[in-house]
């Protein structure tokens, strides 16, 4: 029988699934990818998982959940470090760990560790300790991983012109990140920022951006901005920022501020994150100084749209009166 | 016969609703509780301006709040606004050169930036109601005070008693072991209002600037306690206007006169409307693994209006108006 491994479609997977997917195929291994997140993911990791944990971290386990029967292992790196002297979330880092004492009868879990903090050759060995499961061959293994590693690239280019990876081999059904310029007209455009298991996850963040879409509003996320300017913009904080993901986000919403190509700012945050709490003062702060509209949303597990709807329409309304007074500026409170 | 417009808002606590007239004076407001019952206060608001007006000529109508799409369904609304922009429009129209709006409603509280007569900035509270009217209302049957009485019992005190009002279920046991020290019960109202204040700088107007004139509008400003406290905390007068607890529904009557002198002609459905039969129907989807929970809206049986469905099924099925909400 075919060796089939799940890949739980919450934290990094919006990330980095196209690698992890290519790497499993080219060693002759079936890949499952758990469903978008539903109320019964939802309601299966709110149950599982400690209480404390944020939103995000509740929805993993409800995925891990779901797919713990279907599959021979489940695949769950733990991610420690992706770059040089700095850090991932420490949920992150504790991922697999809290998976395996949290939901009983799981098959086995995939768990290398990736900390390129001090070097990049313990991904050798995370890339070994993981294809050991299905091969003896660590040339067979090798091989896999940079066939897999190359086209991811080839992928991640074509995200800093507007595409989301998911979107770039139609895996993903929703092409609402998708956008071509030209085919159709828009108002305004709105910077959707957040991590990556916020913003790509739509049942989580309730849809906004079809919401979004539906008042002609062009929407951009900070995977929409090339690495480089990223770590430039970022290399502008007075101190260095730690945290992966944390560059990503404020250095791509102080590129689009400072080029002033965005007219709104819509910040998505599980309640709780340690990391948000830093970033999203950053980014207000900066909106500020440039007079860019900001507007911060919390999710949890609340489903009533209506708070959400409230402060989309608001936060809408308010750019459409600015606008119909161009000429009037005033002293941004 | 009068002509008027009618603006209603359908909020968690209380469900508000104003005729104004083409100048933009208000005729008729009536406050609701809204106890949960949204449709039945709704018809029974309409079913009072019909006894108390007769005929009246509605020239157009305008819903807000968070019960708006429901309203809208039921009435036949010219215009549907989210609350801040109603509240901005009302505030405006209160004071023209308004720079900061502070409303506080049952269960969430905004600040409103305006400069230039341009809504520049606006905040709400984040998933906690704590610094809202329902923290207050709860702590006030807390002490067995009615909560019409709460300002002035809060004036009385000479000594504020510090109670935490970072959340609600931490104020309410700091607030039983002041009451076990001996702390009398003015000093204790105070102590809540200047906790709420407190939250409410801190959580909703962080970072903003709250320049003057500052208007508090919403149904806590009707606590003289609150207002009181906002004053000492911010150093500054503040108003509270006339119709300080309908301003949601005169700024989207404002709005409603507008849109009707662009569109020509009203949607509403006329005031009879409280004679027909509502009934709400909500059942769980067993098409996939969301299992949405749908509601269904019938007038005199006829299928009104169906929401709450994620992939359109069910919404899309009747498609006379677009009703997507939660």
């Amino acid at each position: 029988m075919k060796n089939k491994v799940g890949i739980p479609r919450g934290m990094f997977y919006y990330d980095y699934y196209l690698l992890w997917k290519e790497f499993f195929n080219n060693l002759d291994v079936e890949v499952v990818p758990s469903p978008k997140t539903n109320k019964d993911i939802l309601n299966k990791g709110v149950h599982t998982c400690v209480d404390e944990a944020c939103l995000p971290v509740k929805v993993f386990h409800g995925h891990v959940d779901y797919l713990k029967d279907k599959v021979n292992y489940i695949f769950i790196p733990k991610f420690i470090s992706i770059y040089p002297k700095e850090y991932c979330c420490p949920k992150h880092l504790g991922l697999p760990d809290m998976v395996r004492h949290s939901i009983e009868g799981l098959p086995e879990i995939i768990d290398p560790e990736i900390n390129l903090r001090k070097s990049d050759k313990t991904l050798k060995k995370a890339v070994l300790n993981t294809g050991k499961y299905f091969t003896k061959s660590s040339k067979k293994i090798y091989r896999a991983f940079n066939e897999a590693y190359n086209q991811f690239f080839k992928d991640v280019d074509l995200m800093s012109r507007g595409v989301v990876p998911i979107n770039a081999v139609g895996l993903y059904d929703d092409l609402s990140f998708n956008i071509k310029e030209g085919n159709e007209t828009f108002k305004r455009k709105i910077l959707f920022l957040g991590h990556s298991y916020n913003i790509y996850d739509d049942y989580i963040n309730m849809n906004i951006v079809s919401k979004l879409k539906k008042r002609k509003t062009k929407v951009i996320t900070a995977e929409m901005v090339d690495e480089e300017s990223i770590r430039y913009y970022a290399s502008k904080l007075p101190k260095r920022m730690f945290w992966t993901h944390g560059q990503r986000i404020v250095g791509a919403a102080y590129a689009l501020i400072e080029r002033r190509s965005i007219d709104g700012i819509i910040y998505v945050s599980a309640f709780g994150c340690g990391l948000d709490s830093v970033l999203m003062d950053l980014v207000e702060r900066k909106a500020k100084e440039n007079k860019i509209p900001f507007t911060l949303l919390t999710i949890d597990e609340q489903t009533g749209e209506a708070g959400i709807n409230t402060r989309i329409e608001a936060f809408l309304d308010m750019l459409e009166w600015r606008d119909n007074n161009e000429d009037n500026f005033s002293t941004y409170g | 016969m009068g002509k008027y417009y009618m603006g209603i808002d359908v909020g968690s606590v209380s469900t508000n609703i104003v005729l104004m007239d083409e100048n933009n004076d208000v005729h008729y407001k009536r406050y609701l509780r809204t106890q949960g019952k949204p449709i039945e206060i709704l018809k029974e608001g309409i079913e009072e301006i019909e006894k108390e007006f007769g005929s009246v000529d509605i020239l157009g109508v305008g819903v807000t709040g968070s019960g708006r799409y429901l309203a809208n369904i039921i009435v036949g609304a010219d215009i549907v606004k989210n609350e801040i922009t109603a509240h901005a429009v009302a505030g405006l129209n209160s004071i023209p050169e308004v720079k900061t709006i502070i409303e506080i409603g049952g269960q969430d509280s905004k600040i409103i930036l305006i400069r230039d007569r341009i809504v520049v900035d606006f905040a709400m509270n984040t998933v906690c109601a704590a610094g809202t009217g329902s923290f207050l209302d709860r702590q006030a049957i807390r002490l067995g005070v009615d909560i019409s009485d709460f300002g002035n019992l809060a004036l009385q005190s000479k000594n504020s008693v510090r109670i935490a009002g970072r959340c609600a279920v931490f104020a309410e046991s700091d607030m039983i072991h002041k009451q076990q020290l001996g702390h009398n019960q003015s000093d204790i109202a105070r102590g809540l209002c200047d906790a709420l204040v407190r939250n409410y700088l801190n959580n909703v107007g962080k970072g903003k600037e709250v320049l003057s004139p500052i208007l508090f509008q919403g149904g806590v400003a009707a606590n003289i306690g609150i207002k009181k406290a906002f004053k000492e905390a911010l150093g500054k007068e503040i108003y509270v206007p006339d119709n300080y607890d309908v301003m949601g529904a005169i700024g989207v009557a404002i709005l409603a006169k507008e849109e009707v002198k662009i569109k020509g002609k009203t949607n509403f459905k006329g005031t009879s409307l409280y004679k027909m039969d509502y009934q709400v129907k909500g059942f769980e989807c067993d098409g996939c693994s969301n299992v949405c929970e749908v509601i269904e809206i019938k007038e005199e049986g006829k299928v009104l209006a169906r929401y709450g469905d994620k992939c359109g099924k069910w919404s899309n099925a009747i498609n006379n108006r677009d009703f997507k909400l939660a």
